[in-house]
């Protein structure tokens, strides 16, 4: 668990970082989401120990980052934007060297990379020197760095940049199957990836949290209602005054449709969308009008960050 | 600290550098010693104290890119974000830079042998001036591994470590500049005074006692002293220090 309370990054006059706080619980996804020059990376460089906040705590496990250093830094695997790679070595040489720096015991030292090198899946290149490998052998040689010492918890930086798409699913992947057994904080570009892996996401806009949410909450917040999409083949006028007719549906606005498709975009203003759909559904068989496609318009990830960080809403909760 | 000197002991060796100064010192010491043993007369003394006069171009070499390559590249970021302490960085790294050293004096331990095989002598002089000779290479490789940590360009690095060591290799010149100089300002604001030697004189004397050639001259006689010796340990500290300071600064820096 990291509790991060406060935190403030000075540059001259420039507050980099200015009053966040959050809490990252046990075995989380946490998307960590913000425009360029919003204070991600300063962010994660203070919680790893790298630069060291202006004012506020950072508390890994229960180890203050500043009072126990070395407690705290046990605790994190961090891959930084550019992993810290060394060309000249090679994986094995890498690795053992990353062992030493995190105190990894010898006697656990080939068990823990075992089994590190497989579940990152790097035992075809690891007799290979680190400068010669692909973009992508090189992100999970420094997935594989982050993973030694065992750490309770994972900081990524854009983790798939540079990656061509079967890479970026791959280490996607690698990052869901982590998840059960690490706290992780990631920070990606890819508002789809974040949406697809992560389970809260905090969004930081001028160095202050704009808001931190499920990313199902944070579009409803946005939308202030649930929205869903019905196709449907019938009279569009008559389907949307029977669906006003719903007890939970707010509005009925037909969208673009042609002789055989109607479309309707139906407002819900009740928590439980679940007995509106149900409703929906044997009014619609009821009548003859068959439902051809039923679906949430929650906005998405992308629409709530663009809102969030242009201002226009926002607020922790 | 051991991971961290087996690593930059070992990158010597994984790219040119290591074998460039391997080859340049191996050049210098056995033109040295060729040049006394074909004239018959083989000083291994007078050997170490013309090597040292190589400092200048082989110290830069070896510790250019000992924190300014990190910092090229990202890896400083293992020194802040692993459990390992900056200060044992700092140590390591300049062990493994002294430990070149030994394996490039192994030249000077042949020409030893050769010269005692030879008939010889290998005098207490000559050990002397050998050990003054590593706890030099100690004070230089600090300077150059300070001119590294400031910089991540290991050309300025290599500039920056360049002067340095010139500047302690030139500095009784500098001092006797700087005394006349202090001499003829004084000399100036108030003319006729007797002052102004003495003034001149006291800044001359001052930079010259930094003089770490001076200081240990006498080695190469058999006359040892330790305060000679501590005077390089201590510069050489200091500048680990200051190393250790302005990478610790990095964590701290607000501008």
């Amino acid at each position: 668990m990291i509790e991060i309370s406060n935190l403030v990054k000075r540059y001259g006059d420039k507050r980099a970082v200015n009053g966040i706080s959050f809490t990252v619980n046990d075995d989380e996804i946490l998307g960590f989401l913000g425009p360029n020059g919003a204070g991600k990376t300063t962010t994660m460089n203070i919680i790893t120990g790298y630069i060291s906040s202006t004012s506020g705590t950072v508390k890994v496990n229960g180890h203050d980052i500043l009072e126990e250093p070395e407690l705290a830094k046990k605790e994190i695997g961090y891959l930084p934007e550019n992993p810290p790679l060394y060309y000249d070595m090679t994986v094995r040489e890498y690795l053992n060297y990353i062992c030493d720096l995190k105190g990894v015991a010898k006697e656990r030292r080939k068990n823990q990379l075992d089994r590190i090198v497989s579940m990152v899946k790097i035992n075809d290149v690891y007799n290979r020197l680190i400068g010669n490998l692909s973009k992508g052998y090189k992100q999970r040689v420094g997935i594989a760095q982050a993973l030694v010492g065992n750490p309770s918890i994972l900081i990524l930086d854009e983790p798939t940049v540079g990656l061509d798409p079967n890479q970026i699913i791959e280490i996607r992947k690698l990052i869901k199957s982590l998840s059960k057994s690490h706290s992780i904080i990631i920070s990606s570009h890819i508002l789809s990836e974040i949406q697809e892996i992560a389970d809260r996401v905090v969004i930081i806009n001028k160095g202050k949290v704009a808001a931190i949410d499920t990313i199902n909450d944070l579009s409803k917040r946005l939308s202030g209602q649930t929205k869903l999409l019905m196709a449907f083949n019938g009279p569009v006028k008559d389907v949307a005054n029977a669906v006003r007719q719903i007890p939970g549906v707010s509005s009925a606005v037909p969208r673009l449709s042609d002789n055989r498709v109607g479309e309707l975009e139906i407002g819900i203003v009740t928590d439980d969308s679940y007995k509106v759909r149900t409703a929906l559904f044997f009014m619609m068989a009821q009548k003859g009008w068959p439902v051809l496609e039923l679906r949430s318009l929650d906005p998405s990830l992308e629409e709530v960050f663009l809102n969030i960080t242009a201002g226009k809403h926002g607020g922790k909760k | 600290m051991l991971a961290i000197f087996k690593r930059e002991f070992l990158s010597y060796f994984r790219s040119p550098v290591g074998y460039v100064a391997i080859a340049i010192f191996s050049f210098l010491s056995g033109f040295i010693f060729y040049s006394q043993y074909s004239a018959g007369s083989v000083n291994i003394g007078s050997e170490v104290i013309s090597l040292r006069s190589f400092f200048v171009i082989i110290v830069p070499i070896i510790t250019m890119g000992l924190f300014a390559e990190d910092k090229k590249r990202g890896t400083d970021i293992l020194y802040y974000t692993t459990p390992v302490s900056l200060f044992s960085v700092v140590v390591g790294k300049v062990l493994a830079s002294v430990a070149l050293y030994f394996v490039m004096f192994i030249n000077v331990i042949i020409h030893i042998i050769v010269t005692l095989a030879s008939g010889g002598v290998f005098g207490v002089g000559a050990f002397g001036t050998i050990i003054v000779f590593f706890f030099m290479a100690f004070m230089f490789i600090a300077m150059g591994q300070f001119a590294s940590a400031i910089t991540d360009s290991q050309i300025v690095s290599a500039i920056v470590a360049f002067i340095l060591i010139l500047i302690t290799q030139i500095i009784s010149i500098i001092g006797d500049y700087l005394g006349k100089a202090a001499t003829s300002l004084v000399g100036m604001i108030n003319p006729g005074s007797e002052a102004a030697s003495s003034f001149g004189e006291g800044v001359r004397s001052f930079i010259s006692w930094l003089d770490p050639f001076a200081k240990t001259q006498d080695f190469r006689l058999g006359v040892f002293s330790v305060s000679a010796l501590f005077f390089l340990l201590s510069v050489g500290i200091l500048f680990l220090y200051m190393t250790y300071r302005v990478l610790d600064k990095k964590r701290w820096s607000q501008a």
